[in-house]
């Protein structure tokens, strides 16, 4: 497919300062998940500066897509972009963890602006996701009586007011509720409801699949009836084309699940190397000043 | 016969579920952002539903987790779920998800769970700790309505409250009809079902049904006992505890759950820390509950658990000997 090369040289930029800002964010608290974290980089960063319809200036727009990001230890990467949107004051960059800051150890919907989900403990972002996605199905739906029917046998095409984004890790599809989800999202047909797997293929434990074995996972998500698509998760140019093609299908009736291949740590050698998970002291420092080295200095 | 507040006229037994049922057509009917969360345990009032707001069902199934979580996303976008199930399904087996989906960011979801200290399902069902996993939850209000009447007014209440909720709905044998059609509830406020001057029954749920049949049998023995209905269990009316230490000094709490952390303890905490004086809690030991047949002339469960009027009156009369016996030492 034909692309908008400015486009993606924008959003490679982009990524590049987002990546600085998580650098800042990893130096002041010499602490946080970093392989998690840079594995999503390039998938939020094509979300939020091209992909979600939001409005950094009124973070409650009713109209907003909503991004529920389940793996809620990895909002290092979300709370880089937020100070780049302008929502959160660049100051809150290096209060990371600290008492009183807005970013929160987990993403904290409570005392965050900008953030739609409070997570940390994992496998739940899914359900809540769907959550929105019926609230938007009963607002849209229920307004001409004639459509009154929450299950449309029949498929309206109509604009939805907003889409439900998640990001799920693939670690946490370990979890039994992801799955009490994917069955929910598919009965009542939440075809608003994009799912975005970030499949770095390591957990804490270890490679995910010998933790414990997720796949055939395509298979699974077809299984349970979604319409799914693989990516490369590092590659802009496919991350635009399946969200502006998973938008597109909206009015089919199915979910969409988009599986993202990534690298753990992504960019960072000793991080990749070493698949980190939670990162500290020395193993931060060294991560930042490589990745400093190679994607600049705010 | 005693003398009752005016909101009192004791008039047979009704299921606390029928309570429910009304209250949930009724708010239901007043309020279109209400939403039927079903956990395959039916709900109350779904015929109403099914007949006027059929699209306001949604049937989540055997997986609460989700069922719960789902509806804080509803709840998020303005709506306001009703989940209903056993309390040991639509809270214990979801607790992680109200805590972290729920109670976090304080979502509009209420929680309707259907438990029974005894009879006959067994251990499973009995969930006799769940007072004592919820009062540990911040932000979740406990509501455990006495009889019908205050189910029904209970229900509608939460429904106009703006947050989480949990309502205990009582699965034991029916409670007496206690108040009248205009008895005025009052969420968070505990209500005077009879004065005394002698001692102070505080009893939730259920048991207030034993304490008020306690009341008559130490009436007869020319025992004058308070008998006060707490039927938010958080947050507690510390106001009208502290009155009741102060002007009848001894306490008996009254509850069909575990005594570790519920009614008896909340008033405990009140007493030890603005008032102290004697207290004596009834309620069930550190123990698990089991099946036991409820029949009109033995309720073997109750009897096991020693929660029956005569208990209740006994542990009156031990609370206001304690009361002389510490005066003495003085």
């Amino acid at each position: 497919m034909a692309h908008d090369e400015k486009l993606i040289s924008e959003l490679e930029e982009k990524a590049d300062i987002v990546r600085r800002n998580i650098f800042t964010i990893f130096d002041a608290s010499q602490m946080g998940h970093a392989g998690g974290t840079m594995s999503l980089v390039e998938i939020v960063t094509a979300l939020y500066f091209h992909h979600l319809k939001i409005d950094p200036k009124n973070c409650d727009w009713p109209e907003r897509d909503r991004l529920v990001l389940s793996k809620a230890h990895c909002c290092e990467a979300i709370y880089a972009i937020l100070v780049e949107l302008g929502v959160l004051p660049r100051e809150t960059l290096t209060t990371y963890y600290r008492y009183g800051s807005p970013l929160q150890g987990h993403a904290d919907r409570w005392c965050t602006q900008g953030i739609d989900y409070s997570g940390g403990s994992l496998g739940q972002g899914l359900s809540f996701a769907a959550g929105l996605a019926l609230a938007e199905k009963f607002k849209v739906l229920r307004q001409p009586p004639s459509q009154s029917s929450l299950m449309p046998r029949y498929i309206t095409r109509y604009n939805p007011l907003y889409r439900s984004y998640c990001i799920l890790g693939d670690g946490e599809c370990h979890e039994g509720q992801v799955w009490e989800a994917a069955m929910f999202a598919t009965k009542y047909k939440l075809d608003n409801l994009i799912n975005i797997v970030d499949y770095n293929k390591f957990s804490l434990d270890g490679p995910t699949n010998e933790v414990m074995q997720i796949e055939p996972f395509v298979d699974k998500w077809k299984s349970f009836g979604w319409w799914v698509t693989e990516i490369d998760g590092h590659n802009l140019r496919e991350i635009v084309d399946v969200l502006d093609l998973a938008s597109n299908l909206y009015g089919d009736g199915k979910p969409k699940c988009i599986i993202a291949h990534t690298v753990k740590g992504h960019g960072i050698s000793s991080w990749e190397a070493a698949h980190t998970h939670i990162g500290r002291g020395e193993d931060i420092s060294r991560g930042v000043r490589e990745g400093r080295a190679k994607y600049g200095e705010v | 016969m005693a003398k009752y507040s005016e909101h009192v006229k004791i008039d047979g037994n009704a299921m606390v579920a029928d309570g429910v049922n009304n209250g949930m057509m009724k708010a239901a009917a007043k309020d279109d952002r209400i939403i039927a969360v079903l956990e395959d345990m039916g709900f109350p009032g779904l015929g109403w539903f099914k007949e006027n707001a059929p699209e306001r069902v949604i049937e989540c199934g055997i997986a609460e987790a989700n069922g719960a979580v789902m509806a804080a996303g509803l709840a998020a976008e303005g709506f306001v779920p009703f989940i209903h199930s056993f309390a040991f399904a639509v809270v214990s087996r979801a607790c992680n998800q109200i805590r972290q989906s729920i109670l976090q960011d304080r979502f509009n979801v209420k929680l309707l769970g259907r438990e029974g200290a005894w009879g006959e399902p067994g251990i499973s069902h009995n969930h006799i700790e769940i007072i004592g996993i919820t009062r540990v939850m911040p932000n979740l209000v406990i509501v455990d309505p006495a009889d019908v009447v205050e189910a029904e007014k209970a229900v509608m209440a939460i429904a106009e409250y703006i947050g989480p909720v949990f309502l205990k709905i009582e699965a034991s044998p029916p409670p007496l009809r206690i108040f009248t059609e205009d008895y005025p509830f009052d969420l968070g406020k505990a209500y005077t079902v009879k004065d005394g001057k002698d001692a102070t029954i505080i009893a939730c749920g259920y048991m207030l049904t034993e304490s008020i049949l306690a009341g008559e049998l130490l009436e007869k023995e020319g025992i004058d006992v308070r008998i006060i209905n707490m039927s938010t269990l958080k947050p507690l009316d510390n106001e009208a505890v502290i009155r009741a230490a102060e002007e009848t000094g001894a306490i008996v709490t009254a509850e069909n759950a575990s005594i570790i952390g519920g009614l008896g303890e909340a008033v405990a905490t009140v007493l030890s820390e603005y008032s102290p004086a004697p207290l004596i809690r009834v309620g069930i030991e550190d123990e698990f509950s089991q099946s036991g047949r409820i029949m009109p002339e033995i309720d073997e469960l109750k009897t096991h658990f020693g929660l029956g009027a005569e208990d209740v009156a006994l542990s009156v009369k031990e609370c206001m000997a304690k009361r002389e016996r510490l005066k003495k030492r003085k």
